[in-house]
């Protein structure tokens, strides 16, 4: 079920050489998705721990995106 | 990692579908923009955390804090660090063996430890019966015994008439 | 592009060319014309409003004349130095002294009409030429139709109309009718291959990129229906077949194996007639055609040798042989790059390491003398302890951000968030005037933190970082909200939540600046001695050019004589002596003082990182340690040992090396030679090893060529897939079919079979004109049996170098870094990193050495300070960090009783893999902290998310 006017919040996870270079790919192609994530930057998807996950949802977070 | 915190969340009642693990490198920003959108979607169908079906729902707050409790403490992150060195080492990374193990070896592990980090914060607001500290954590009368009788033994909690409390 | 922009060591002189070069090697004058820009390049902030006012429409030469730009513009966004300039032949104020409308609307007052035209006169030491290749002339393409049917499109025009900063945003549309084409040919082979045009060679690039081209055509429009017309497909470049073969399921591509004489327009369709190698005639209609256009010799070849005093070779390209590929004719002149010869990415990238390495044994006397060394000034560390006083830019990136993003709100909102002492927005926060004023900022309200909202900190970090260490402040107290890349561009239509997730990302930032410490630069100190692996061409190549710039080298070779694989070669490609060349090597490395031979000998065990390793070589049973501070592989590889085909059956059957050892004796051996059978793609090509040995065609062409010196009426086949003759080895295809060799095509689900008979041996094969399987009764059959790789799991594991799928080395990027490995201190080269012919393999040594040289020369490497740190109070000394460490960055060392992990920070890359797993926490990532992500995490949410709840304290 897709509530209407429902936003979700959602924390991403980018690896700084895939996925947040990814992300900054696409910005300069002007290519258009959702605004709903936000972005903490790691040197790596190894550096993310259990513990940032379940503490991004205890802070809100209705999904957790984690891209290497 | 992505496994372990899948299965922690299932154990805590939070849609494991709700944290996505995916791969795009730097060259391929529409694959990327394909990625989130669809993980935008797949969240706005759940809808906010608690509210799908198979999601806890007030308790999920106070289950949460008590998962990133368990997260830290070092007997959860022992069995998965050991883990992480065993798979590293013999290099099979096949999702269905990292899955097992988890379940085998990390998943109790942290749900003992996120149960009796839980029981500790709802008795803090005051003694509480076993029939309803059990059911509040989410734990079976055995498995809840099972946890609970070291923390007693160990003077962390005390047997009260109504039930248990800190000590 | 950006690095080379930012090195204080490299001037850039745009618009310039060379009018002299006088003087000899190590000591050159060099006269240099240059154009002005008529904009100051330091003042520009490549913010576009200049383009915008400027009322002279020219045509966009970058992309390809598809577009229009103005007078005034910068060719790419990306382009080095970022500054825009004026075209002096379409400008109005140049030409007639009017307008001036782009020096009125520049902010920046970058514009400057009294630059002129300057003459310098430059003293070096030597020159490299690297001026590119050239294009095909226009009469080539026209026997295609192209400038007479609209949708015939050179092969750069679809580049740019497939490229998202391309003229059409990357919506392939075709010329005639901006619709979007159905049916696409790319026709291979324009201007190369082709002696009509006076270009005989292959021009060794088109294969690959025709069908990366034809990838991403059908990435934006799946529905396409795409042909590629090849005589042969040569993607012999490492990785490349993979790729293709990927490419042609992935996306259905048609591969026919023919050439199409010329293309007809049939109402607003191009008709295409081509005829198989069946002998079969087809035709059909397409909505466009691509012509893969080749690499020529650059246009002003001639003029480029006349002033360098150096000679060409028949096409126009610089000249050079196989022993010695990076050499001009004229000493202490160099050359890279396609001049040297039509080349691929990683193959140019290569060469022009390869030729610093050259420029840099010359050079080595006065090495230093005229270096500049950025300074620093001490760091405020009084400051920088004190309660965090964090100033926040926001930037409009002109209309880039503040277009759409309110950036005035998001400054406002910055302000209320605690410890922001200072908070601005900026126009364009990194030009140079707004980076003095940043820094000015800083220290008017004694600024210890810096946040900068504005664009992405891959690209920026370093520049603001720059600005912090000007002025006293450690690089580590700086962090930036991409509010651009991953904001306003990619929300431009949803304005307001745009500005939300602004301040959403800028309260995050704070966030994490508020946790922020000084992380010390540390420098570690070099052994500088080189240890190279491997005593073959490549092996000695290094060896050489290392000692020739300076340093003490160790040279390990396996076997008990130097050489390697070149000891079985009798000629090179090129014609000339390898057994002169071979001699001419190892008396060199023989003789070289600083030098050390160790045959017979191997690597046992290494420890340490980039600057300091240690080294066990095992010589016949006895150990040495030797310390040093680079490695090199250069382990070669080998040759691929036949299965089947009779080989090792019949006296008969040789490979192309063995029958190359029996050219050499001369023509006794082929006295009764009638037929000569050889089969190319031996274990090759998915036979048995998926990859291509990319030299092997060359070889047997080169061998057939001889034995039809020697016994001119012999009979010679060879059954191949694809001749992969690419560069100018294609002559020597030429020339074989010219002197009656016969080539004929088998396919991998058909290959050639070799029958041993009673009296001699023969080779069946399906002859595709003849559509029938013929016998061909043979002297002699020669498997082309291709390159193996060495033995190199072992290396592998004891370096913790990976390897590719094929079991060859992996170098760290397959353009950029072609000679480096993963681990920082170790580099690749020759057959260890794939195959290849001699010339590429002295190249890719040469550029080995140069890298390799590189920590020699500065005696120290510093460590980026994002590395992991271990508090030894707390750590367990479980080990589980030291054994995940990819990098091998983690040493258990013991400290008392127990043992205690410990980073080797010259070795670290920060991936925090050890942090993530550490049971005990007791690891911390320099500027990613356990609290500082923590903080982001909680200032993701608006309200904090109990702020300093239980969770994140240890």
């Amino acid at each position: 079920m897709t509530q209407e006017g429902y936003n979700p919040r959602i924390l991403g996870f980018f690896c700084h050489w895939c996925c947040y270079a990814a992300a900054d790919s696409a910005g300069v192609s002007r290519y258009q998705y959702p605004p709903n994530v936000r972005v903490i930057r790691v040197m790596c998807t190894g550096r993310i721990d259990v513990r940032f996950i379940l503490e991004a949802f205890r802070c809100g977070a209705d999904g957790v995106f984690t891209g290497g | 990692m992505a496994e372990a915190a899948r299965q922690a969340l299932e154990d805590i009642g939070v849609d494991p579908g709700r944290m996505e693990l995916q791969w795009a490198s730097a060259a391929e920003g529409p694959r990327f923009v394909e990625l989130i959108t669809k993980c935008v979607d797949s969240i706005k169908e759940k809808g906010p955390l608690g509210t799908a079906s198979n999601e806890a729902g007030d308790e999920i707050q106070r289950r949460l804090e008590a998962a990133v409790k368990a997260a830290s403490a070092s007997k959860v992150r022992t069995s998965f660090g050991t883990l992480s060195k065993k798979f590293h080492k013999e290099g099979d990374y096949s999702p269905e063996a990292i899955r097992e193990a988890i379940s085998a070896k990390v998943t109790p592990a942290f749900r003992k430890e996120r149960i009796a980090q839980e029981i500790k914060m709802l008795l803090e607001k005051g003694p509480m019966s076993v029939t309803k500290l059990a059911k509040s954590v989410g734990s079976k009368k055995a498995e809840f015994e099972k946890i609970v009788a070291p923390l007693i033994k160990k003077g962390v909690l005390k047997e009260e008439k109504k039930g248990l409390a800190l000590a | 592009m950006v690095e080379a922009g930012r090195s204080p060591n490299i001037e850039i002189l745009t618009s310039a060319t060379l009018k002299s070069i006088k003087g000899r090697a190590g000591n050159f004058t060099a006269e240099v014309f240059q154009q002005p820009r008529y904009i100051n390049e330091d003042l520009c902030t490549a913010c576009g409003v200049c383009t915008m006012y400027c009322p002279r429409p020219i045509a966009d030469v970058y992309n390809e004349r598809l577009d229009i730009t103005r007078a005034t513009h910068i060719d790419f966004p990306q382009a080095i130095p970022t500054s825009y300039y004026i075209d002096p032949k379409a400008c109005l104020r140049v030409n007639y002294q009017t307008c001036n409308l782009c020096a009125q609307t520049c902010t920046a007052g970058a514009i400057d009409f009294s630059q002129k035209p300057k003459n310098m006169k430059l003293k070096v030491g030597s020159v490299i030429l690297a001026p590119g290749f050239g294009r095909v002339g226009h009469d080539v393409l026209e026997k295609f139709g192209y400038g007479r049917y609209q949708d015939v499109v050179t092969s750069y025009e679809f580049e740019r109309l497939t490229c998202a900063s391309g003229p059409t945003e990357g919506h392939l549309v075709r010329p005639s009718d901006q619709a979007t084409p159905k049916k696409i040919a790319f026709l291979q082979c324009i201007g190369s291959r082709d002696v009509t045009c006076g270009n005989g060679y292959c021009s060794s690039v088109c294969c690959m990129y025709a069908i990366k081209e034809a990838s991403v055509a059908k990435e934006h429009e799946p529905d396409l229906d795409i042909s590629l017309f090849f005589m042969d497909v040569r993607t012999q470049g490492k990785g490349f077949d993979a790729a293709r073969k990927r490419a042609e399921e992935k996306y259905g591509l048609n591969v026919i194996r023919a050439r199409v004489p010329k293309i007809d327009q049939i109402d607003s369709k191009l008709a295409l007639t081509w005829t198989t190698d069946d002998g079969e005639s087809h035709s059909d209609l397409f909505d466009m055609v691509v012509l893969s256009v080749g690499l020529d010799a650059p246009e002003d070849a001639h003029a480029i040798a006349d002033i360098a005093g150096i000679e060409l070779n028949s096409y126009d390209f610089c000249k050079t042989s196989h022993g010695a590929p990076l050499s001009t004719t004229k000493n202490g002149i160099y050359v890279a790059g396609a001049f040297q010869g039509p080349k691929d990415i990683p193959e140019s990238v290569t060469q022009a390491s390869g030729v610093a390495a050259i420029a840099s044994e010359l050079l080595k006397e006065g090495r230093g003398s005229q270096t500049i060394t950025v300074t620093y000034p001490d760091e405020d560390k009084a400051l920088e302890e004190e309660e965090p006083r964090i100033g926040v830019f926001v930037c409009h990136c002109g209309v880039n951000i503040a277009g759409v993003v309110d950036v005035k709100a998001v400054r406002d909102y910055a302000a209320s968030l605690p410890n922001v002492a200072y908070y601005e927005d900026t126009l364009y926060s990194c030009s140079q005037d707004a980076l003095k004023a940043i820094a000015q900022k800083v220290k008017e309200n004694r600024l210890n933190r810096v946040v900068i909202a504005a664009c992405s900190p891959r690209t920026h970090e370093p520049l603001f970082q720059e600005t912090l260490r000007s002025i006293g402040l450690n690089p580590a107290l700086f962090e930036m909200a991409n509010i651009r890349d991953q904001c306003a561009w990619v929300h431009a239509q949803e304005p307001e939540e745009a500005t939300q997730k602004s301040k959403d990302l800028v309260r995050m930032a704070v966030a994490k600046a508020r946790l922020l410490e000084p992380l010390a630069q540390p420098t570690v100190d070099v052994t500088q001695k080189a240890l190279v692996l491997g005593g073959g061409a490549a092996g000695m190549t290094v060896a050489l050019s290392i000692a020739d710039q300076g340093f003490e080298t160790v040279l390990v070779e396996k076997s008990k004589v130097l050489g390697g694989n070149l000891r079985k070669l009798t000629w090179t490609v090129d014609g000339q002596d390898a057994r002169k060349i071979l001699k001419d090597l190892v008396r060199k490395v023989e003789k070289h003082p600083k030098i050390d031979v160790m045959l017979d000998s191997e690597l046992e065990s290494t420890s340490g990182y980039v600057g300091n390793f240690t080294s066990t070589i095992s010589t016949g049973g006895k150990t040495e340690m030797v310390n040093h501070g680079v490695m090199v592989i250069a382990t070669g590889g080998k040759e691929y040992k036949p299965k089947g085909y009779c080989y090792g059956e019949s006296r008969q059957v040789l490979t192309q090396l063995e029958l190359e050892q029996r050219i050499a004796k001369g023509k006794s051996g082929f006295k009764t030679t009638k037929n000569v059978v050889m089969i190319q793609c031996v274990g090759s090509r998915g036979e048995d090893m998926e990859h291509c040995s990319r030299l092997c065609c060359s070889q047997a062409v080169k061998n057939a060529l001889k034995i039809k010196e020697l016994k001119p009426d012999a009979n010679i086949y060879i059954l191949y897939r694809d001749m992969r003759t690419y560069g100018f080895s294609e002559d020597l295809y030429r020339e074989a079919r010219q002197k009656g060799v016969r080539f004929l095509r088998y396919t991998p689900d058909n290959r050639p079979e070799v029958v041993k008979q009673a009296r001699g041996i023969k080779v069946n094969v399906y002859d595709r004109l003849l559509g029938e399987e013929i016998s061909i009764p043979a002297n002699l059959v020669v498997l082309s049996t291709g390159i193996a790789p060495g033995e190199n799991e072992n290396l592998s594991k004891l370096l913790k170098v990976p390897l590719t799928q094929d079991g060859f080395f992996l170098e760290a990027h397959a353009k950029l870094r072609p000679v480096e490995v993963a681990v920082d201190g170790v580099y690749l080269c020759g057959l260890a990193h794939g195959p290849k012919g001699l010339e590429e393999a002295v190249s890719q040594a040469k550029a080995a050495a140069a890298k390799a040289a590189i920590p020699l020369v500065k005696g120290k490497v510093a460590v980026e300070p994002i590395v992991s740190r271990i508090d030894k109070a707390t750590c367990i000394g479980c080990g589980i960090c030291a054994s995940l460490c990819p990098f091998n960055a983690i040493q258990m060392v013991k400290e008392g009783k127990r043992k205690k992990a410990e980073t080797i920070t010259a070795s670290c890359k920060g991936c925090g893999i050890c942090a993530s797993h550490c049971p005990v926490l007791a690891i911390s990532m320099g500027g990613f902290t356990d609290e500082e992500i923590f903080a982001q995490i909680h200032a993701f949410s608006p309200d904090g998310c109990g702020e300093g709840s239980e969770a994140e304290k240890k």
